[in-house]
């Protein structure tokens, strides 16, 4: 297989960097020797892929900006996955890196937002916790009570404002914004049935999620709570939040004893 | 058992199949498309299954490199088959990348003993795992290599002979590669086993003039209609789809293509009545 592996290097080197390997492929009167189909459709079907993956980026950047940070992208992190579902998600990372490749910084929330938002569509099945289910939970095992949240469920750290930018990118091409502002603030990205979906969290709101998810129990939301709005007021304030989260479908389970529980 | 005229299913035509169940007989999806955790992707895939036969197609195989094969890949395909128990599976008769680099490409091979003694093993491994038989198709090429001792119809013929595997023939394909490079497509399908063919595809292409480019975003030309016609004489009735992977028409179009191989299979089985 020496042979193979050699022929199959040389070929995907020509691929990668464009030149003609004569010594590997015919020419034949200009026919057979269409390399360049080959060299053209690895990159535009990776341009292709990032522009399934980052819709609002793209219009954002415009075609021609975007397909340049796809060339650098691609250039710079080749595929290594099977499927090309998945290529794109060092692109956050990329331009962390290489912050000159945007002309905006807060574009990277964008990007981030969008992955997050890619991994919720497939990410796996999971029946969502209820309030019915909720109810049959003993008063005295709420305080040790942790939860689960839903696979799609992802918690996301935002340097920038990029919600009107999003909002303004939906659909309309022609769709001017304001640049973002600076603001540290947190986002929930997960999926309700079958569709994403994304919102903002209130201030009050963020600490005591990512407890939440951190796997601490209620009794340590209510603490949390407390911090915030005195110990009055802080049952209520857990108490409501939990269940708009598990109206919103961003739950799966609860656990009261060490195993989870989806009830 | 799979018999008749099938399509790919497309995500633009998912709630479609589930409102009004079309006239198909069987659905063609792309393995990698399902291979993810969970979502609407599977969800669809379970709902339509429930209505349509189908047989798996995949792009990642990479049958052909010579990385070693990726045993969790093959993992995958094996568990999305247990859910959906296609009639088969099939892939490409190409690589897709080397060195862990994907070109997510159909690359062609160079047709020597070294590269069939290759893909005999191969092929071996994958049924192993698969425990069954996989159908090759032929690809779409573009150039072609120095090291070439064979054809590709020899090379593939004797793949099949050596792997045990069988055939998906992409007529479109057949075709393409005639045209780029300059051999005459009914030699290509006379030398192809009857009984190792399972499914057709039939596919549109680009014309640049003195090449073409497998696109799969065209409608099928006259020229691929009539290989196919002279295909199905040569080797029978074999399951039948419409390949179309971009600038996705409404169902209605596809199954009008369909309706075309309907009647050209009808037609060349009544010549076989007389």
């Amino acid at each position: 297989m020496r042979e193979l592996e050699r022929q199959q290097s040389r070929f995907q080197e020509s691929v990668l960097s464009g030149d003609f390997p004569e010594e590997l492929l015919q020419r034949r009167g200009g026919r057979c020797a269409r390399l360049e189909i080959y060299q053209h459709a690895y990159r535009a079907r990776l341009i292709d892929a990032l522009v399934d993956n980052y819709p609002a980026l793209h219009r954002a950047l415009g075609d021609e900006a975007f397909e340049d940070l796809a060339a650098a992208y691609i250039a710079a992190r080749p595929s290594r996955y099977r499927s090309i579902r998945w290529f794109g998600d060092g692109l956050a990372d990329f331009v962390a890196e290489e912050r000159e490749r945007l002309p905006h910084p807060a574009l990277r929330d964008l990007i981030r937002l969008e992955w997050a938002l890619r991994g919720a569509f497939d990410a796996a099945d999971a029946a969502a916790l209820t309030v019915e289910s909720l109810a049959t939970l003993a008063p005295d095992r709420w305080p040790q009570a942790t939860f689960a949240v839903h696979p799609a469920f992802q918690l996301l750290e935002m340097e920038w404002d990029v919600a009107p930018l999003w909002h303004a990118l939906q659909g309309d091409d022609d769709a001017e914004s304001e640049p973002p502002l600076e603001r540290a603030h947190h986002l929930a990205v997960w999926r309700i049935e079958l569709e994403p979906h994304w919102r903002t969290l209130e201030e009050a709101e963020a600490p005591l999620l990512a407890a939440l998810v951190a796997g601490e129990p209620f009794a340590e939301l209510c603490l949390r709570a407390a911090d915030q709005v005195g110990e009055a007021a802080a049952p209520s304030l857990a108490a409501g939040l939990l269940r708009r989260w598990i109206d919103e479908q961003m739950l799966a389970a609860v656990t009261t004893d060490g195993t989870s529980n989806p009830l | 058992m799979v018999t008749g005229f099938g399509l790919g299913l497309r995500t633009e035509h998912y709630q479609t199949f589930v409102d009004e169940r079309p006239d198909v007989d069987w659905l063609e999806v792309i393995s990698e498309n399902y291979m993810v955790p969970g979502g609407k992707p599977l969800y669809y895939l379970d709902r339509i299954r429930r209505d349509y036969p189908m047989v798996m197609h995949g792009v990642s195989l990479s049958i052909g490199t010579s990385d070693p094969l990726d045993a969790d890949y093959l993992v995958a395909l094996r568990r999305l088959a247990e859910r959906i128990e296609p009639a088969w599976i099939s892939d490409h008769l190409c690589w897709t990348g080397m060195a862990h680099t994907n070109l997510h490409d159909l690359l062609p091979l160079p047709y020597t003993e070294e590269s069939l003694q290759h893909l005999t093993s191969r092929v071996a491994q994958v049924q192993d795992v698969l425990r069954r038989r996989i159908l090759l198709e032929n690809v779409s090429s573009y150039v072609a290599f120095h090291a070439d001792e064979m054809s590709e119809w020899e090379f593939l013929v004797e793949l099949t002979r050596r792997a045990d595997c069988d055939l998906l023939l992409d007529v479109n394909n057949i075709y393409v590669s005639s045209v780029n490079h300059g051999f005459d497509p009914q030699r290509f399908v006379d030398a192809i086993p009857a009984e190792r063919v399972r499914q057709i595809h039939v596919a549109g292409h680009e014309d640049h003039g003195d090449f073409l480019i497998d696109t799969h975003d065209h409608d099928v030309c006259d020229a691929v209609w009539d290989l196919y016609r002279y295909t199905l004489r040569r080797i029978g009735p074999k399951p039948t789809m419409i390949e179309r992977d971009d600038h996705i028409p409404p169902l209605a179009a596809l199954l009008d293509e369909l309706a075309v191989a309907r009647r050209i299979a009808a037609e060349c089985a009544r010549e076989v009545d007389r």
